[in-house]
């Protein structure tokens, strides 16, 4: 017993020489907090949706100014009924507003006119918010300019709404939370299995000594690198399509013949940009416990920001442009888009690219980081 | 086989390796001694291209050093200090994975090195089972596979029994027969006696070498002599003071000094009576490695 508190004592010493782990031990509730504490919100703010109004009247803008002032949309127009659901489909906008030229004609007849709100169904918590927040389109500071009595003919029989709201959910229309989660923790999985595997690949080397060794051999940095990496690239992408064909068979998530293409250009370059930012990883740290530490560091905020869960469309605008430099962002993107709104892969190029930069990215910084500590 | 001329390293603003020169001869063994820290790992680190000289001009086996480091990397052979081995591997494997990186697949030379570093009983034994003496030897047969003019040795034998240690000396002699050039660091005075040239390394600087004899006679202008008798435990403390005394060194009940000449044997007897109670004898010895090496790490010191 005795022995406990100088024992205790030399781990302290040993946990306060190591300025990554206090680095780690403060940032990261830090992180949480300031993410959980003002970040990540379930209510979404300036929600991007495409319009169609085709009545242009003093009626169908009073609809649109509403819902432009209550904060949670941010309208732009598009020229067709069947662009709105492109715009979602593309992921350009997460809902959509469909006014038809008949609307005020229809309205001042008490004849209920309809309008069509549509919603994005990949993400369900997200659609259950916008489909709150969609109060606004009908909510009595719309509505109260939208009754007309008749004077000659006191029978008519006013509506208790003057028009008639129908709400379209696309693409998952039955919400179902398995289809908007399993693609997403594909991902998931390739990332820990980037980051932790291939983030300790290098620093084991060098803590085993076995690096010098290789140093010193015909080796090129280059095939070290790439020789490293190759192991961990096979297991990933046996990894994601693996569980692919578990959420297909056992889920029934839809795999549309027109995302294989999509799918086998992901599986790349989400891999390429995982296992080179584990190479990242793997040659700023020391020791594979930094290197875990670090692999730990980037996989929270990526789970947290990405999308994956929490829409971003929910979150603080200061956060919002952090989750636009997370991978995983543009993975969960890509792989809702291919599978669950048939996006088609062209439509997604941006995604795609950011990707791509990414890998080369962390690939270039992993090669001047390795040669420096190899100097 | 080597030279070097000028040779520095130089971190931030630490100068590691201090304009060292020296050369070695093919079938050499070549020893660099010094204390810790004096920069014997950076010297040979820099030899097996693994680290880049900040200043100077070397070459190795007639290629340069700072242009031609590819070509030199398949003529040497390098077991670093805490020599790279990977533990799940089996010893087989370890050895057909280095020869790989040199483009070598020659089973029937694997099994006669095995054999002939007597690690043949081993195989398949994974190398994190291998006991300290093994794995030294399985990681110059890692070294070996391709062949090299030179094998670079950091600190081969530290930590391991006398036996072995004399099983190892006697493999690198063997190499040296064969035309091999040895160049090995070390802090073991007798691994030191052992090599054909040595260079004394302190604090970046080379402040002796030649051949193990030619070393010894450095201290030339001083006498040894040995003291066996009890004696007060302030005598050590008292006599080092003296300038004319450069070196008191205890060995058990046994006192070594390394005196100047201008110091006679009647004298130093006086110095030390005070502090011993029985009649005693001073012993004329001669200087050993062990000596230069104290003295001349404390000199800088």
């Amino acid at each position: 017993m005795k022995s406990i508190i100088p024992f205790a004592k030399k781990e302290l010493i040993q946990l306060k020489r190591d300025p990554r782990l206090i680095g780690f031990l403060i940032f990261m509730p830090i992180m949480l907090m300031i993410l959980f504490g003002y970040g990540l919100r379930l209510e979404p703010k300036n929600v991007k949706m495409a319009f169609v109004d085709n009545d242009k009247s003093y009626f169908s803008n009073l609809i649109k100014t509403n819902l432009w002032n209550e904060g949670y949309f941010e309208l732009y127009e598009v020229s067709t009924k069947e662009g709105i659901e492109e715009e979602i489909r593309k992921g350009n906008a997460k809902a959509g507003l469909y006014i038809d030229k008949t609307f005020s004609k229809l309205l001042t007849d008490n004849a209920q006119p309809h309008v069509v709100f549509y919603v994005d169904g990949t993400m369900p918590s997200l659609t259950t918010a916008m489909r709150n927040k969609s109060s606004a389109l009908n909510d009595d500071e719309v509505t109260n300019d939208m009754y007309f009595l008749d004077e000659d003919d006191t029978s008519t029989v006013i509506a208790a709404e003057p028009f008639i709201m129908d709400t379209e959910v696309l693409f998952n229309p039955d919400e179902k939370e398995t289809w908007f989660f399993l693609p997403g923790v594909i991902g998931v999985l390739i990332m820990q299995i980037a980051l932790i595997l291939a983030g300790t690949s290098v620093v084991r080397e060098r803590e085993s000594n076995t690096l010098e060794q290789l140093l010193v051999s015909p080796l090129s940095k280059v095939d070290f690198i790439l020789g490293k990496m190759f192991p961990y690239v096979l297991i990933s992408l046996f990894e994601f399509y693996f569980i692919l064909f578990i959420g297909w068979s056992m889920f029934e998530i839809p795999i549309p013949s027109s995302a294989i293409g999509g799918l086998v250009l992901l599986s790349v370059v989400y891999t390429a940009s995982m296992i080179s930012l584990g190479l990242l990883i793997s040659t700023v740290s020391q020791t594979q416990q930094q290197a875990m530490f670090l692999a730990i560091f980037v996989i929270i905020p990526s789970i947290l920001l990405a999308g994956f869960i929490f829409p971003i469309e929910a979150m603080h605008e200061y956060i919002r442009p952090i989750a636009y430099m997370i991978p995983f962002t543009y993975f969960v993107e890509i792989i809702r888009g291919l599978l669950i709104k048939q996006t088609l892969m062209t439509d997604m190029i941006i995604p795609f690219a950011a990707l791509t930069a990414f890998s080369l990215l962390f690939t270039i910084l992993s090669i001047i980081k390795f040669k420096r500590i190899t100097q | 086989m080597i030279k070097v001329k000028n040779i520095s390293k130089v971190y931030g603003k630490k100068r590691v390796v201090n304009s060292i020169n020296f050369e070695v001869n093919k079938g050499e063994i070549y020893g660099l001694l010094g204390p810790n820290a004096a920069g014997k790992t950076t010297t040979i680190r820099m030899l097996a291209t693994a680290i880049t000289p900040s200043s100077g001009e070397a070459t190795m086996a007639n290629l340069d050093l700072f242009t031609q480091p590819n070509e030199i990397k398949l003529r040497i052979g390098y077991v670093a200090q805490y020599f790279g081995l990977y533990e799940e591997l089996s010893v087989i494997e370890n050895i057909r994975f280095y020869a790989s990186l040199y483009g070598i697949d020659n089973e029937e030379l694997f099994h006669e090195l095995m054999k002939t570093y007597k690690i043949d009983h081993f195989v398949n034994k994974r190398s994190g089972d291998l006991s300290g003496g093994y794995l030294r030897r399985l990681a110059l047969i890692c070294a070996l596979t391709h062949d090299p003019d030179i094998l670079l040795l950091d600190e081969p034998t530290a930590g391991i029994d006398p036996v072995t240690r004399k099983v190892l000396w006697d493999l690198f002699y063997e190499l040296a027969q064969n035309g091999k050039t040895l160049f090995v660091t070390t802090h073991y005075m007798e691994e030191a006696a052992r090599c054909n040239n040595i260079a004394f390394l302190n604090s970046g600087n080379i402040v002796a070498q030649g051949s193990p004899d030619e070393i010894r006679h450095s201290l030339s202008e001083n006498d040894v002599y040995l003291l066996k008798a009890k004696f007060g435990s302030n005598l050590v403390k008292e006599l080092d003071r003296k300038e004319e005394i450069r070196l008191i060194n205890q060995y058990g009940e046994e006192l070594r000094f390394v005196v100047n000449k201008s110091l006679s044997k009647e004298q130093l007897h006086k110095l030390i009576e005070p502090y011993v109670d029985e009649e005693f004898e001073l012993l004329e010895s001669s200087p050993n490695l062990e000596d230069v090496f104290i003295a001349l790490t404390q000199e800088e010191m």
